[in-house]
């Protein structure tokens, strides 16, 4: 698991003319290289995005699920299961599904539209500057269920007395959930996070196959890059290829790590 | 706690909104999967005006869903039975022996959990490719990412399991005469049980949405799941209704499992990312 990684790393160093061809050794040049890349800084950009989007819109929204499922709720299980079913579909089908829902001419959201405005059509998928917003909101759709389920096997952990003896103190449900619920919640939400944040590092499937239609300097994310810098057809950019995937570790390590080294060990 | 405790009413009117977010558009996937092309252009929502089982037979006759379902079962039957026996004795290992260079090793193991896949697909193309191992094009190439990708989470899942055993069971098993093999056999394996379930789950159900790796190793010959359904996809674009029918033979199976194991799965899932 590690050779591949060191692999990369020498890749990037060379240069491929054409994949059957044997590497020149080239450097860092590949490195200058990217620096200038505006497609590389494009994708870093909608890594970001959707890193942000989810830790500042999917998890919130999850959490405010499981405090609503919280309270006495009819058809609990109910919700949960339902909630819970997109994480066990492939992420490919799920692309498909979208990439129908998103139809400008008889999808779903068109129609919706079209309820109050009778002429509306609108390309979801296919506008550069709009695109990732319509994916993170199937980003939205596939995990923000998952992280409800978590945060409710979170809030499962605190005590029926401590809800208790808050309300004969007085407190409000406002109060409540400040004081007592967010405290007990907070390393499910370090968890939650963390997940989140290795997640938005890994996204590959959605973008790919969603994003498929659209001009290259919007469409990609950092991993989609090194997938279509190495694989597309007329690319075989191999070692340019391995610089990206070189940075894209780097920054998972930078990121990661931190946050990894924080958490109290469980032992 | 009473059910009428304040807000009752929208409380459950906001989860019934979200619970319409979630499952419409399954459902809108399987009326399609059964209205006529017509139908489907000209009244996308609501209930079909004639219920037709011509998609799915289209898709059974024209698609090749039937080997992609043997080759993703092959392959993840066979890649997760490898991760998980390597796991185990790893694991068993790391909780149960004190060896030099044992916490390193084990760190790096859970490094393996933060990389990004993707950093490791061009080298893994080269080394499955023609110059190496030629296995690119077969289920063989495989076998071997998928079960290595699995064995961090599986290694510290099982870890854990591993030490919660008591070690006067493992001493009074030493004993009575147990090698440290028979020990792991007897004793650590069936104590746990609960643990293996979960990584089996959780790495089954990776491995069998995994798209990134079978695109990129397999050939047009040989596909898994997602694989078929994203090349369906690709032939009969205009086509919704069958593709939303080939999207409904590839996610009911997996929705009918998911109601029969459901604890098991979520308990997999969730406990396979939380640690």
């Amino acid at each position: 698991m590690l050779t591949p990684v060191g692999q990369s790393i020498h890749n990037s160093f060379f240069y491929w003319k054409s994949p059957l061809l044997k590497a020149e050794f080239c450097g860092l040049e590949n490195f200058r290289l990217l620096l200038s890349d505006r497609i590389f800084w494009l994708a870093l950009r909608n890594n970001a995005f959707l890193l942000l989007g989810s830790l500042l819109i999917q998890l919130p929204i999850a959490l405010g699920i499981a405090l609503l499922l919280n309270y006495p709720t009819r058809g609990r299980a109910l919700f949960r299961t339902a909630f819970f079913t997109p994480m066990i579909i492939p992420t490919a089908a799920i692309a498909v599904l979208w990439q129908y829902l998103y139809e400008p001419q008889n999808g779903i959201f068109t129609a919706l539209v079209r309820c109050f405005n009778p002429d509306f059509s609108y390309a979801w998928l296919a506008s550069p500057s709009t695109s990732m917003i319509w994916i993170f909101v199937t980003i939205c759709w596939q995990f923000i269920g998952f992280h409800t389920v978590l945060f409710m096997a979170g809030l499962a952990t605190i005590p029926e007395e401590l809800y208790e003896a808050a309300r004969l103190d007085g407190a409000s449900e406002l109060q409540l959930c400040r004081r007592i619920i967010l405290p007990c919640l907070k390393p499910i939400c370090a968890v939650a996070a963390t997940l989140s944040i290795i997640g938005s590092l890994k996204y590959f499937d959605l973008v790919y196959l969603m994003g498929a239609g659209l001009p290259e300097t919007s469409r990609e994310v950092l991993a989609t890059y090194v997938y279509r810098l190495a694989f597309d057809e007329n690319q075989g950019r191999y070692g340019y290829g391995s610089a990206v995937a070189v940075l894209l570790f780097l920054l998972a390590l930078l990121i990661v790590t931190p946050l990894q080294l924080r958490k109290p060990d469980p032992q | 706690m009473k059910y009428h405790s304040p807000g009752f009413f929208w409380r459950h009117l906001l989860l019934l909104i979200f619970l319409l977010f979630t499952t419409y558009p399954l459902l809108w996937m399987t009326l399609t999967a059964f209205r006529t092309e017509g139908d489907a252009q000209q009244r996308p929502l609501g209930l079909p005006a004639a219920w037709t089982l011509q998609n799915v037979r289209e898709v059974l006759h024209s698609g090749n869903f039937v080997q992609a379902y043997q080759n993703s079962l092959f392959l993840c039957i066979v890649a997760v039975l490898l991760a998980i026996a390597a796991a185990a004795l790893a694991a068993f290992a790391f909780a149960h022996f004190k060896f030099r260079g044992s916490n390193t090793l084990f760190i790096l193991f859970l490094l393996g959990m933060m990389i990004p896949v993707h950093v490791t697909l061009i080298p893994l193309n080269q080394l499955l490719g023609a110059d190496y191992l030629n296995l690119k094009g077969s289920l063989m190439a495989l076998i071997g990412p998928y079960a290595g990708f699995a064995l961090p989470v599986s290694i510290l899942i099982l870890r854990r399991a591993f030490e919660a055993i008591p070690q006067e069971l493992l001493d009074a098993g030493a004993l009575d005469g147990c090698s440290s093999w028979q020990t792991f056999w007897h004793i650590g394996l069936p104590l746990a049980k609960p643990a293996l379930s979960t990584v089996l789950i959780f790495n089954f159900l990776t491995m069998w949405n995994e798209y990134a790796f079978a695109l990129t190793l397999l050939g047009p010959n040989c596909q898994t799941i997602p694989l078929a359904i994203t090349e369906f996809k690709g032939e009969h674009d205009l086509r919704i209704t069958a593709v939303c029918a080939a999207l409904l033979l590839v996610i009911i199976p997996l929705i009918v499992v998911y109601l029969l194991a459901q604890k098991h799965i979520i308990r997999g899932l969730t406990a396979g990312s939380v640690k």
